[in-house]
């Protein structure tokens, strides 16, 4: 797939300016300044310890930066609480597929249920609504046979599913996956591919770490390279793929 | 849309599809259950033989109203408070002071040392809810002895080890009398409480707080504002156990920091509580009822050795170990196991999960990228990369 749009045509949605993370010694995310614009696939790559899953997490709020900021349509959310990120319309998942699982497949799902207000809070939480949905978003993502399944019992591959689809529920307008393939075998990364595709045409924007380089290159519209936990080329996969940096960070040459 | 489930996952496990919730009698044992249970707690009064063993029934449905109050936190949240003897206290000492110094109406003292202790409880628990698991532990283990030793330092005010008089609110009752009222005063608290549960617990918020139970940064990744919710039920479950120790108060009448801010009587808020399960509705109930008559009973068999606390570590020690969901799950699985065999729900393990994504991410990983090696999903280093989570609470 080549870029959907101009560098300028589409809006800018996510934003890092100077973003820097360490761990004791270790700059895990370096100074990145980067920016992913609306609508597309992106993708982020590089190999293994670059900072990719510390750039997700200091992005979401899970951790906080040491310096720079974070931006999401132009407005600094830095530092902000996980959850008012989440609820800003970015939903992301785990590298290490996260799920609740001593709850039931469609119980998983319901936690994602946005409330506000008191009467909400104490609203019986398999509200008709919330289930409908529930059940449409499992029908989409194949686990709709499994519903009252306890979701520490399902495959991993399934499990995957399954967070995808929880972070659906919480209905974002930019998903982040971390590693959406990893661990899971090849027909179903397949189907992770197609929703992914789907999902954009439906308008919403996905920002993707991933080792798979058929599925990024396949799936994404724009390419981002880390290495050593700073943006060291981007562009559309066909470039990013030739491009010597890119070859020289995974070989190490 | 792509096929449900690709043929390999559908073989292997397609049927695993077993219900979460474990065991589940039919309708009318649950039911029948329940009016016998209900009916046994309401007659108690009657059906006892002497005034001792009334007393004794009074002691218990205390323990009970505590356990009960202590589950809102440690059983929605797995939030484990050694200390919850902190809130009873403060509850009893509550309404005792506000009785002496302001002769206030008995009752009234009692709801407002309620509502005392759930605004003071607001700071308490910011601080305290600022870690997880085992420091948490050790926050509200560190509360309580505070309180302890405040309230024996400052003898001017509280008595200290003098102890602290209360006096009875119904104050021309005979003791069996008195203790009958009471006994009722304490089932009606935790009526209220029971009922208090079962709307958290079909609530968004409770599916929230159960969130905050299984793994609180992907809760909070899906929106669920974690803090506020884990200190709403914090603020609950502290007002609720105050108000048990208010109760209290008024019943026995004499207070002493060294048994009211009690290490041992949080210790056995968990007991009871993680013995009957303290993520059902009666689960700690039922737990202080065994508990409690077990401790009354050594009390009065054996007097006042160690005996008792020996016994109550063993226990802890032996639900901890073997029974962590308590007894209602462990009987539930039991009679699952007795019962008839369901050839078709087979339960996959830990370890057969863990094993199977090994395999799965040493398939995934021939297809990795140019020379980039990855081992596990997640392995060794990336791994890292995720926050530390604990949201077991020390379970
Ligand atoms: N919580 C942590 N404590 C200490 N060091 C960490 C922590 N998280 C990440 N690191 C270090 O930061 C660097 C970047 O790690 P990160 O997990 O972000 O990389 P990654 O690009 O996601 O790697 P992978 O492809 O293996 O998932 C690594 O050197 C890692 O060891
Ligand atoms: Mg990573």
């Amino acid at each position: 797939m080549s870029e959907k749009a101009t560098e300028t045509a589409a809006a800018v949605g996510l934003e890092t300016v100077a973003l820097t993370r360490s761990f004791g010694g270790v700059r895990a995310v370096d100074e990145a300044t980067v920016t992913f614009r609306d609508g597309r696939i992106n993708a982020l790559i590089g190999p293994n310890g670059s900072g990719k899953t510390t750039f997700f997490n200091c992005v979401t709020g899970m951790i906080k930066p040491n310096s720079g900021s974070v931006l999401f349509r132009g407005k600094e959310i830095t530092g902000r609480a996980p959850h008012r990120i989440a609820r800003g319309g970015i939903g992301r998942s785990f590298q290490l597929c996260r799920i609740f699982p001593r709850m039931t497949v469609l119980e998983n799902l319901l936690v994602a249920v946005r409330t506000d207000g008191l009467r909400q809070l104490l609203a019986p939480s398999r509200d008709a609504r919330a289930i409908e949905r529930a059940r449409g978003l499992l029908v989409r993502v194949g686990l709709d046979h499994l519903e009252n399944a306890e979701a520490g019992a399902i495959s991993y591959g399934q499990q995957k599913l399954l967070e995808l689809a929880g972070v659906l529920m919480s209905d974002p307008d930019t998903i982040m996956l971390d590693e959406p393939a990893g661990g899971v075998n090849p027909s179903l990364i397949g189907r992770i591919g197609a929703l992914v595709r789907e999902l954009n045409a439906e308008g919403k924007t996905f920002l993707i770490v991933e080792h798979n380089m058929e599925m990024v290159m396949s799936l994404s519209d724009h390419v981002v390279v880390f290495d050593r936990g700073r943006p060291i080329a981007e562009g559309p996969p066909s470039v990013v793929r030739e491009d010597p940096r890119v070859l020289e960070a995974y070989l190490g040459v | 849309m792509p096929n449900a489930s690709d043929t390999e996952e559908r073989t292997v496990e397609g049927t695993a599809g077993r219900s979460a919730g474990g065991f589940t009698p039919p309708g009318w044992v649950r039911n029948a259950t329940l009016v016998v249970g209900a009916a046994l707690v309401l007659l108690f009064p009657e059906l006892v033989p002497n005034a001792y063993v009334l007393s004794a029934g009074v002691i218990v449905a205390c323990y009970a109203c505590t356990a009960t109050a202590w589950s809102f936190m440690g059983g929605f949240t797995g939030y484990v408070s050694l200390g919850h003897a902190a809130f009873f206290g403060l509850g009893a000492y509550g309404t005792g002071l506000l009785i002496r110094d302001l002769s206030l109406q008995p009752f009234l003292a009692w709801l407002l040392a309620g509502l005392i202790v759930l605004v003071v409880t607001v700071p308490v628990g910011i601080a305290a809810l600022r870690v997880r698991g085992a420091s948490f532990v050790i926050v509200s283990i560190s509360f309580v002895l505070i309180l302890l030793l405040v309230f024996q330092a400052w003898e001017d005010f509280t008595g200290g080890a003098n102890g602290l008089n209360v006096p009875r609110p119904f104050a021309d009752l005979y003791r069996p009398d008195h203790h009958r009222i009471f006994y009722y005063l304490f089932v009606a608290l935790l009526a209220v409480m029971l009922l208090t549960w079962w709307v958290i617990d079909r609530s968004r918020f409770g599916a929230g707080l159960k969130a905050v139970r299984e793994d609180e940064d992907k809760a909070e990744a899906l929106g669920v504002p974690t803090r506020d919710y884990k200190l709403a039920a914090y603020l609950i479950s502290a007002t609720f156990t105050a108000l048990a120790g208010g109760l209290y108060a008024l019943w026995f009448g004499d207070l002493d920091p060294i048994f009211q801010f009690s290490i041992l009587l949080g210790a056995y808020m968990v007991l009871m509580a993680l013995l009957g399960g303290a993520r059902n509705l009666f689960g700690p109930l039922v737990g202080a009822v065994v508990v409690g008559t077990a401790l009354e009973y050594f009390k009065l068999e054996f007097g006042d050795t160690q005996l008792h606390l020996v016994t109550t570590a063993a226990l802890l020690g032996i639900v901890v170990l073997f029974m962590p969901d308590g007894i209602i799950p462990a009987a539930g699985a039991l009679l699952r196991r007795l019962g008839p065999r369901q050839a078709s729900i087979r339960e996959v393990t830990a370890e057969e999960l863990l094993a199977r994504n090994e395999r799965r991410a040493a398939a995934g990983g021939a297809g990795a990228p140019e020379g980039a090696s990855r081992d596990a999903p997640d392995g060794a280093s990336g791994g890292a990369g995720e926050p530390d989570s604990e949201s077991e609470g020390g379970r």
